[in-house]
């Protein structure tokens, strides 16, 4: 069975152009037009990507997505009405992978669910095991352990930290990580890194304040250490 | 910023021109006048009165003198024996203050000091004591002023007279005249500073007028002047605030207006965007007919995609709702990238080695739309740009777009950056998609950057434009790697 895309959107116009554009792609669509039917929806049939209006009406697309991120590590994409807003920053927080803003070119989405689809991957695939002092890593099975316990992470994080695993000790600038991680050049977000670091820290890091393994770089970006 | 300088400037040109002195100048020169006016007529008052007062209290003490010197030579006069006795008798006259007798005595004149003598008395005096009426007279002999009182003694049918010189009194009056001068003069300058000063003192309030009006016209809309100090000055600063306060409520109801029209566009935007895409998916399946209406209609939906961006965004400048999203980052690097990437590359970039490690901070997003729109603007208007160029200027960096276009007239250039002008070419609009609102919004960008952005010919003299954005270079790297900023 194909990939299966849940689109969260009011709007139904919208929603039924969106749904034949990604049908087109050859996904298969489900439409929710409120929080509450979306969240049956994953219940029922969890999806391998949502798609995400952060204006709803009843629960807010903030909601939904904290909502389907308790339950899953699917890759949530958002769509706000700016760029330039705390939207972004909040959406990403309630754990969004990445977002667009309307009106966006299905092309655009299409591309950007391809990019969270992708599968993390480390520069050296003979490497079945990282290991940072209380940190554990296998990239292949996409488990990490920290003191031995299973850390849940989303795809999107797990991939930032295998990216960064893959040249310990290396600084990333956010360009870089934007790129090998979304799929975005020079001109990408680079909020979309500093909050998902942040959440990384959150689930590796035994302090998230004073964070010992992903490590911030001053004006250059970050880098993982033991 | 200097679009809209320049905008004012032509505003004021339209207005009369009036070489007038200034406000501030015409009441220094009132008061300098009047104080001059007041102090000369003091001044003339004063010396008139002590003028009076000194010359009568002379003529009274000369009268009283000549008048006892008289009746004391009708006493003595009849036993002089001769003429030397006579000679002696004047000579032994009291004469205080230096007074010179003069006496007709016998058709004969007697006068004991050779420069005063008979030529010193006016020949009408001379009349009017002759026939017994006793006289004063102000006269001036060889050149010196004197004055003289005669009396007739009529038991002896002679005259005597009295000189007096006026010489020192003249100089009194020469210095009061003097003083004087020298007060009113000082006292017009006092005048004139007074004026000076009232007029600043006035002008104060006018003057923070001025930069209130300055401050909103430069988009402050905020600034408001300071109500209730002065119950005088209220009277301006009230209808000021209100007006201003109308002009901030209007401005922000247009720019409301704008977008919420915006806003509200988007969704029907986003149907059409994502309908033309699946059209787009199967337009091999579909007749030439519909397939060329397909084209244009993906055309349009781009080119309306992208006005409500622009709109979206200016409106967001006029409501001050842009959120700069600050970054350092190293400008060579960020204009290749801006020209490989939203350019669609192909556009030499050259900068000069020491512009290698200059870092500018900027929001990237929208500074890579700054270069898109300049490169776009090439494109429709001048067949494209030829190079980019990064050079250093001081303590600034400036990115400039060179095309080999017409080149913009010199007094366009300032307009260009106007929203949906598009200058003379603007007419060429064969291929052209363009809505008129690039251009601007680099210059708000920009501005909102730090920076300006300006038109030239190219330098080497070749055809064409030079779209020029200057952005002051960050010395150090900042310690945060990231600043939110408001606008």
């Amino acid at each position: 069975m194909g990939t299966r895309i849940l689109t969260v959107e009011d709007d139904e116009r919208i929603r039924t152009a969106v749904k034949m554009a990604l049908e087109d792609e050859g996904w298969v669509v489900e439409e929710a037009d409120n929080g509450e039917e979306a969240l049956q929806a994953f219940t029922r049939n969890p999806a391998d990507v949502v798609l995400i209006d952060i204006m709803l009406p009843g629960i807010d697309g903030f909601d939904v997505c904290r909502s389907i991120r308790r339950a899953s590590d699917v890759p949530i994409v958002m769509v706000t009405a700016r760029a330039d807003t705390h939207d972004v920053v909040a959406g990403l927080e309630a754990g969004a992978d990445d977002y667009l803003t309307k009106p966006f070119a299905p092309k655009e989405l299409s591309a950007r669910i391809r990019a969270l689809l992708r599968r993390a991957r480390t520069a050296d695939p003979t490497v079945t095991h990282l290991r940072f002092g209380d940190l554990e890593i296998i990239p292949d099975e996409g488990v990490v352990l920290r003191d031995g316990k299973e850390v849940h992470l989303t795809k999107t994080e797990f991939r930032l930290l295998v990216e960064l695993a893959s040249s310990p000790g290396r600084v990333f600038s956010r360009e870089v990580l934007l790129e090998r991680v979304w799929g975005y050049g020079y001109f990408g977000d680079g909020r979309l890194v500093d909050v998902h670091v942040r959440r990384l820290r959150m689930k590796v890091e035994a302090d998230p304040a004073n964070p010992r393994h992903v490590v911030t770089v001053r004006g250059l970006g970050y880098k993982l250490q033991q | 910023m200097q679009a809209r300088t320049r905008r004012r400037r032509r505003a004021r040109i339209t207005a009369p021109v009036r070489r007038r002195i200034g406000l501030r100048w015409r009441l220094t020169l009132t008061f300098g006048l009047g104080a001059a006016l007041l102090s000369a007529v003091m001044s003339i008052v004063t010396f008139g009165l002590t003028r009076e007062n000194l010359v009568s209290q002379r003529e009274q003490s000369a009268v009283t003198r000549t008048v006892a010197n008289a009746s004391r030579l009708a006493a003595q006069l009849p036993e002089a024996a001769d003429s030397a006795g006579v000679d002696q008798l004047l000579k032994e006259l009291p004469t205080p203050e230096g007074a010179l007798p003069v006496l007709h005595y016998q058709g004969q004149w007697y006068a004991p000091t050779a420069q005063f003598g008979e030529r010193a008395v006016p020949a009408t005096l001379q009349r009017t004591v002759e026939e017994g009426q006793p006289a004063q007279m102000r006269t001036t002999y060889e050149g010196r002023p004197y004055l003289i009182t005669g009396v007739s003694i009529p038991s002896l049918s002679a005259e005597y007279y009295e000189g007096v010189s006026l010489a020192d009194l003249q100089r009194t009056l020469d210095g009061l005249a003097i003083s004087l001068l020298g007060a009113s003069a000082l006292t017009s300058l006092a005048g004139g500073l007074v004026g000076y000063w009232a007029s600043r003192r006035v002008f104060a309030p006018l003057l923070d007028v001025g930069q209130a009006a300055e401050a909103i016209a430069s988009g402050r809309l905020d600034t408001r002047l300071p109500v209730g100090g002065d119950p005088d000055l209220d009277l301006i600063a009230a209808p000021f605030n209100e007006m201003a306060e109308a002009l901030e409520n209007r401005l922000e109801r247009d720019a409301r207006f704008a977008s919420e029209v915006s806003h509200e566009l988007r969704s029907p935007l986003m149907t059409l965007a994502a309908t033309v895409e699946v059209l787009e998916n199967s337009r091999e399946e579909m007749p030439e007919r519909a397939r060329t209406a397909l084209v244009l209609l993906s055309a349009d939906v781009d080119r309306l995609q992208q006005l409500v961006e622009d709109l979206l965004e200016i409106s967001r400048f006029d409501v001050g709702a842009i959120k700069l999203h600050l970054e350092e980052v190293l400008v060579a690097e960020m204009v290749i990238q801006a020209v490989s990437v939203l350019g669609g590359g192909g556009v030499p970039v050259r900068y000069d080695p020491d512009v290698g490690d200059v870092v500018v901070r900027v929001d990237k997003r929208r500074f890579g739309r700054v270069i898109a729109n300049l490169l776009d603007n090439a494109e429709r208007y001048a067949g494209g740009a030829t190079a980019v160029t990064v050079e250093r200027v001081d303590a600034h960096v400036r990115i400039a777009v060179e095309d080999r276009g017409n080149g913009v007239p010199e007094d366009e250039r300032d307009i260009i950056f106007d929203r949906f002008s598009r200058g003379s070419e603007g007419g060429n609009r064969a291929a052209d998609t363009g809505v008129g609102l690039g251009l601007a919004l680099v210059d708000e960008h920009v501005r909102l950057h730090g920076g300006r952005v300006w038109v030239e010919d190219r330098r080497d003299g070749e055809r064409g434009a030079r779209f020029v954005v200057e952005l002051p270079i960050v010395e150090a790297p900042k310690e945060e790697p990231m600043v939110e900023v408001t606008a």
